[in-house]
């Protein structure tokens, strides 16, 4: 009963309850890190975990539209791959300027916006089908056009200008980038007719189109904006770690999700927080940092990763359950 | 009648901020109906999950052939023989009507399944009932009212003591709804316990012995049935005389303009060859049984689903209508018979709802006016009179009749003035139906077009100026109200097309 006071305060209730928690989390996390791990709260690591942070968080926001129409999408990883890779491809073997291939970058992850969201939206493909395929294709594709080969973006001292938008001598850009655009998102997907009808689309399809709104236009936007940040994501992922090999990225897929649905964005569509997904995002990204820190193996992120997705999505469901 | 064989007292059950059930008693006897009524949100079915242990109660007994029992879930409830027969089927579709009676308990041979020994039973069952469907038919296959005798014939099959009906006849034709009765006689004749809910009076005084009324999670009281008037019941279950007679003549101008003619409409089997006109200011009633294309053809004008061929003329002009959308446009609006799939989105706020059809309306630049929106949703709610503390409430939690509300201020908002009301009271209770009657009166009288599909005949008859009658995806009959009667609806209603 005090718990249920405690969630009915205003200031809670317009804060998200979820949302307080999940920051309490991420908070604890930090400080057990830091008390077990030597120099866990020096710059390096930090600097480190925020460089996971960024594009894994716009791989997080973007599939956070998708999720919110009541759809998935399962290419993200491999796309934003293939994002970097043909853009740049463009840049190292043909000489494309920068600018150019980085809004490449952002045109080829909105292609694949498109082509899912034009094959869910249009033609009733099911999402999970269209993006299984389309993580396929893009792997192919990104193979195909750098004849297989990896690709390594420049350094910042020689014509990478791009990495200043993740950071500028030791000052994180990146973050002020990336929570700009997530309030952008949030903006969006709150306080505009696309937002709006993107929620309500994911609630009850059916009773939006009946009340004259072209539903299957906003379902299609939801993927392209997906694809628009996933494009973003590239540059930063190639901003953090400079090579990008084909064949790569459906690690990610998860990730980006359980980022999302701890954040308190329901995989049944209609609910949506990117507050929640951001806060999702950094313990994910902490959560790396800090087992590689502890001395473990990648490996052990999948599975807690894994956990995560499920307890997300479980939470979710009980909690529906018990309101019906 | 014999004795008591189920007996709940002192029923108490509250809900965060709701007492639903405030000291509820009620009894079933042997070989009796008892009809249990009240408003939505009286009580009724909260109490019927008490009984099947679907909700915990608060405090109260509960008796069942002598012995105090206490259900932990519907299960449980089963094996003891009380069951429920849901208004919503909980049927299989694609298996066959004896798996599906034999569900969860299988005759097993060997390691497979005895699909054989499964219909031999069914076949007895139905014998027992006096059913005739065939056990090895697809469920999907049947009819709504067929199917509703198998969920009782699997109720049966549980040897039950008790069966509770809720809404049996909502979805069901007149003759479904005879043999319905029919069934129901039996049992009582076989000395089961039978508790009927149902909104529809006539069928209360036809088929049941006792009558529960319960109004705002209290007990009002219990009569004999065939001493009390429908106005006595009626009266317990709203405190007020609410029956309004029949129209006697047309509420349209002669000279009105005709805002909405269809000409030779055809999609599908369900909608054939369908021309009418609709005029200002008019509530032209459809009437006909279930599955005579009444719906189809609405949606089939409002572009839900598409259309094979025929002209649609809003205001004399052609209009070209392809999608919900290019509807709307015309001006017009379309209220679903099943809300919660069609018409509301239950997560969103009433603000939200309203204006989801007029959504640009309410724009300032890229922004929605979040402040403009809630006015105008205030203002509709104020004059449709929706109960609710406010209008950032989720529509998921208020009742049927404010639903309905909600959608027809979601049409107002958009200014359509042709509305279609597809059995706009369904699911509603008796004192919001009034509102609704009330409130479609009105908007007809301020200059608005309606086109009521309604499966009750008291509805028709007494909202209706004109009514057309449809019969198997066709157009079998227009009545002017003052030469309407029953007898000439249900012989339109009922004409062979061939």
């Amino acid at each position: 009963m005090t718990l249920k006071k405690i969630k009915e305060n205003p200031v809670i209730k317009k804060l998200g309850f979820n949302r307080i928690v999940l920051t309490g989390v991420l908070i604890l996390m930090y400080v057990v890190l830091c008390c077990s791990v030597d120099n866990f709260a020096g710059m390096p690591r930090i600097m480190s975990a925020l460089n996971y942070a960024y594009f894994l968080g716009f791989l997080s926001l973007g599939v956070t539209f998708v999720i919110a129409t009541g759809g998935i999408d399962f290419s993200i990883g491999p796309v934003m791959f293939c994002c970097a890779l043909i853009s740049g491809y463009c840049l190292t073997s043909h000489g494309i300027p920068m600018g150019v291939s980085l809004i490449i970058s952002l045109l080829v992850g909105m292609l694949f916006g498109m082509f899912n969201g034009y094959l869910v939206a249009y033609q009733k493909v099911p999402p999970f089908i269209v993006s299984m395929a389309s993580m396929n294709i893009a792997k192919g594709v990104a193979s195909v056009f750098t004849k297989t080969q990896s690709v390594s973006w420049p350094q910042a001292a020689k014509g990478g200008w791009f990495r200043y938008l993740v950071k500028v001598d030791k000052v994180p850009v990146g973050i002020f980038v990336f929570l700009a655009i997530a309030i952008i998102c949030s903006v969006l997907l709150n306080h505009t007719k696309a937002g709006r009808y993107m929620l309500s689309l994911g609630s009850n399809r059916e009773a939006v189109r009946l009340s004259g709104v072209d539903v299957k236009k906003w379902e299609m936007l939801a993927y392209v904006i997906c694809g628009v940040l996933v494009g973003i994501a590239a540059i930063y992922y190639v901003g953090a770690y400079t090579t990008v090999q084909p064949g790569y990225g459906d690690q990610y897929n998860n990730e980006a999700i359980a980022g999302c649905v701890m954040g308190g964005t329901s995989m049944a569509g209609g609910l949506a927080s990117i507050g929640g997904t951001v806060i999702g995002v950094f313990i994910i990204a902490l959560l790396q940092e800090g087992i590689l820190a502890l001395g473990f193996t990648k490996d052990y992120q999948l599975i807690i990763t894994g956990i995560i997705v499920i307890a997300a999505v479980y939470a979710d469901v009980m909690a529906r359950r018990r309101k019906n | 009648m014999g004795e008591v064989i189920l007996e709940m007292k002192d029923i108490d059950k509250t809900f965060p901020g709701v007492h639903a059930l405030d000291h509820v008693s009620f009894d079933v006897r042997r070989g009796e109906v008892h009809a249990l009524m009240g408003e939505n949100g009286a009580g009724k079915s909260t109490l019927m999950k008490v009984l099947t242990g679907i909700y915990t109660k608060d405090s109260g007994t509960i008796t069942y052939e002598g012995k105090e029992v206490e259900f932990h879930n519907a299960r449980e409830a089963q094996a003891a023989g009380v069951v429920i027969v849901h208004q919503e089927l909980n049927m299989v579709g694609h298996l066959t009507v004896a798996q599906n009676i034999f569900i969860g308990r299988e005759f097993k041979k060997g390691f497979s399944i005895d699909d054989k020994k499964m219909v031999e039973e069914s076949k007895k069952l139905f014998q027992k009932l006096n059913i005739d469907i065939d056990p090895s038919a697809t469920m999907s296959d049947l009819t709504v009212g067929k199917q509703q005798m198998c969920e009782i014939a699997k109720a049966i099959s549980h040897d039950a003591k008790v069966i509770v009906f809720d809404e049996p006849t909502a979805a069901l034709t007149e003759a479904e709804i005879q043999d319905l009765f029919k069934i129901i006689r039996d049992l009582r004749e076989q000395q089961l316990g039978i508790v009927y809910i149902s909104h529809r009076m006539d069928e209360i005084k036809v088929i049941t012995d006792r009558v529960t009324v319960m109004r705002d999670g209290t007990y009002v009281g219990t009569l004999i049935t065939k001493d009390c008037t429908k106005d006595d019941i009626v009266n317990m279950m709203v405190g007020r005389v609410i029956y309004e007679e029949p129209k006697t003549k047309s509420m349209v101008a002669p000279d009105a303009p005709v805002v909405l003619k269809v000409e030779h409409l055809n999609a599908g089997k369900m909608v054939q060859d369908v021309s009418f006109e609709l005029k200002k200011g008019e509530i032209l009633g459809f009437s006909g049984l279930m599955g005579a294309g009444r719906t189809e053809t609405a949606r089939a004008i409002f572009g839900a689903d598409p259309k094979e061929s025929g002209e649609i003329y809003v205001n004399g002009q052609l209009v070209d209508i392809h999608s919900p959308q290019d509807a709307v446009k015309a001006g017009i609006g379309y209220l679903s018979e099943d809300r919660k799939r069609f018409g509301i989105v239950v997560q969103k706020t009433i603000a939200e709802n309203t204006t989801m059809a007029n959504l640009p309306e309410f724009m300032k630049g890229i922004f929605i006016n979040k402040r403009k929106e809630r006015k105008k949703a205030q203002e509709l709610a104020d004059s449709l009179a929706t109960k609710t503390p406010s209008v950032d409430e989720l529509v998921v939690n208020l009742s049927g009749g404010n639903q309905q509300k909600v959608v027809i201020a979601k049409w107002l908002c958009k200014n359509c003035d042709i509305l279609i009301f597809d059995e706009p009271t369904r699911g509603i209770d008796v004192g919001a139906k009034n509102e609704i009657y009330k409130l479609m009166n009105k908007l007809a009288s301020e200059g608005k077009s309606i086109i009521m599909i309604s499966s009750e005949m008291t509805e028709i008859l007494r909202m209706s100026d004109r009514i057309v009658v449809m019969c198997e995806g066709r157009k079998t009959g227009e009545l002017m109200i003052e030469e309407t009667t029953q007898e000439k609806i249900m012989s339109f209603a009922t004409r062979d097309v061939g």
